[in-house]
């Protein structure tokens, strides 16, 4: 808009009732629409779109599921990355020997004690984490989450695709299958900046259930169990990526079919 | 207003309506005080996460979607809570983070499970009892901003219901002013003949 006699455009005019003009910018298109009738009606035009959005969008604030929201934001965990965060560290140390000090006083063996706190705080290295925030995220998963129709196989072979791109990987919607279990989605998900591929899926008898991988090159694992916010955790790794089944199927049944997944997948 | 979600068992009303307001987030008051500014993050997400949600549903149309990103918006903040600028508005700092992972992250994804999209107007029914003009005109707004391609939608729920400036879209969005400006046009354009065409039904 720079010379006085152009006709404004939609852009000037929404900038106009947007009231994003200068006032030397908005006095010119006051004189135009007094002038000009087209310009007029133009502007009265769009201003009619100055609709009761704030309004209309209104309910959808209340709509939030804002327990389930919350919850999700309480379960993800102080990020053990902040490097300012040794005070809570050397907290957690004074604690333990609070710990220790009151068993010996209430006579328990220390070893005892030992073993249990060793076993409560799993290895807090990168290739752990990303399991813990997985089972942070999972745990929030109810059947509900997962309700719906199981995606037909081109379907899930799509889904899948978008995650073969990201991580290079190469899953079929074979590979990924689970004997009784339903597939329900192939969600994209990024753990510490890397893409983190998750399949959920939804076990008629324990409920959500889901297989995650991640890029990595710590280098192949023989599959281990671990138990995270009370589901059972089978993860592994080769040379390019680690995964991990969770779900809430007892032990032997989720290293079974973390065993028969391994199998499809390096097939 | 009184709304109540259909299709989604997952929310049901009850839960939605029980008690909320969690008075004071659990987290903020903690004790350790050198991590003040993730607690400030934490506290700061905990009020926004309404907003949020509501965002992501209106980007994606799913709920299940916004309940993602409002998540991975989350973890997000929360890991780079060293890279907020004091003083600046955690909202538009949040905004951008939610709006950044669905650009580049499930936008291009989001070969979803058969349920497909579902309008965010039809999302919600309005209590038969109380069937006010004025609900009556926010579901035809709802419904006609929503019609909008999504470029125009964002541009029009960020500046019209969540108050942005142009110069908080180029800052915040890295949308460029005049992209803003042509959008807004094009969305006023369409909303003004939508209203001319098909107003009373």
């Amino acid at each position: 808009m720079n010379t006085r006699d152009t006709i404004p455009s939609d852009e000037d005019l929404t900038a106009f009732i947007d009231g994003e003009l200068t006032a030397e910018e908005a006095a010119r298109i006051e004189t135009l629409a007094n002038e000009d009738e087209a310009v007029a009606e133009r502007l009265e035009f769009l201003s009619r779109a100055s609709l009761p959005f704030e309004q209309a969008f209104a309910p959808l604030l209340s709509a939030a599921p804002r327990e389930k929201l919350e919850k999700m934001l309480a379960a993800i965990p102080a990020p053990a990355s902040a490097k300012s965060g040794s005070p809570p560290a050397s907290a957690t140390r004074r604690r333990f020997l609070g710990a220790l000090a009151a068993s010996l006083v209430a006579g328990i063996a220390i070893d005892r004690a030992v073993i249990g706190i060793g076993r409560g705080l799993p290895a807090r290295d990168e290739n752990s984490e990303w399991r813990a925030v997985v089972a942070d995220y999972i745990s929030l998963y109810t059947r509900e989450t997962l309700t719906g129709p199981v995606p037909a196989p081109d379907v899930q072979a799509a889904q899948l695709d978008a995650l073969d791109e990201k991580l290079g990987l190469s899953l079929s919607p074979e590979a990924v299958s689970l004997p009784g279990i339903d597939f329900k989605r192939a969600l994209l998900l990024q753990y510490d900046g890397k893409p983190l591929a998750q399949i959920a899926y939804l076990d008629p008898e324990t409920g959500p259930l889901a297989l995650c991988i991640v890029r990595s090159d710590a280098g192949p694992k023989a599959p281990d169990l671990e138990s995270r916010k009370g589901m059972n955790v089978v993860y592994w790794s080769n040379r390019t990526h680690a995964f991990m089944l969770i779900g809430h199927a007892p032990a032997e049944r989720m290293q079974q079919l973390a065993e028969d997944t391994r199998n499809r997948l390096s097939a | 207003m009184s709304v109540a979600p259909t299709r989604f068992p997952a929310y049901s009303r009850a839960r939605m309506e029980s008690p909320v307001h969690p008075a004071v987030p659990r987290h903020a008051g903690s004790s350790e005080a050198a991590i003040a500014s993730a607690a400030d993050i934490r506290s700061g997400l905990t009020e926004n996460l309404p907003r949020l949600w509501r965002y992501g549903l209106v980007l994606s149309h799913q709920r299940d979607v916004a309940d993602d990103l409002v998540q991975a918006t989350c973890l997000r903040a929360l890991e780079r809570a060293d890279q907020f600028i004091p003083g600046t508005r955690l909202d538009r700092w949040l905004f951008s983070i939610l709006h950044s992972i669905w650009l580049n992250e499930i936008r291009s994804r989001r070969v979803r499970q058969g349920q497909g999209f579902v309008d965010a107007g039809e999302a919600l029914t309005f209590d038969g009892a109380h069937d006010t003009e004025t609900q009556v005109m926010a579901v035809q707004v709802l419904k006609r901003v929503n019609a909008l391609p999504e470029a125009q939608r964002t541009v029009v729920f960020l500046a019209y219901v969540e108050g942005l400036s142009y110069r908080e879209f180029a800052g915040i969005l890295d949308i460029p002013i005049g992209t803003v400006m042509s959008r807004l046009a094009a969305a006023r354009a369409k909303l003004s003949d939508d209203g001319r065409e098909g107003g009373r039904q």
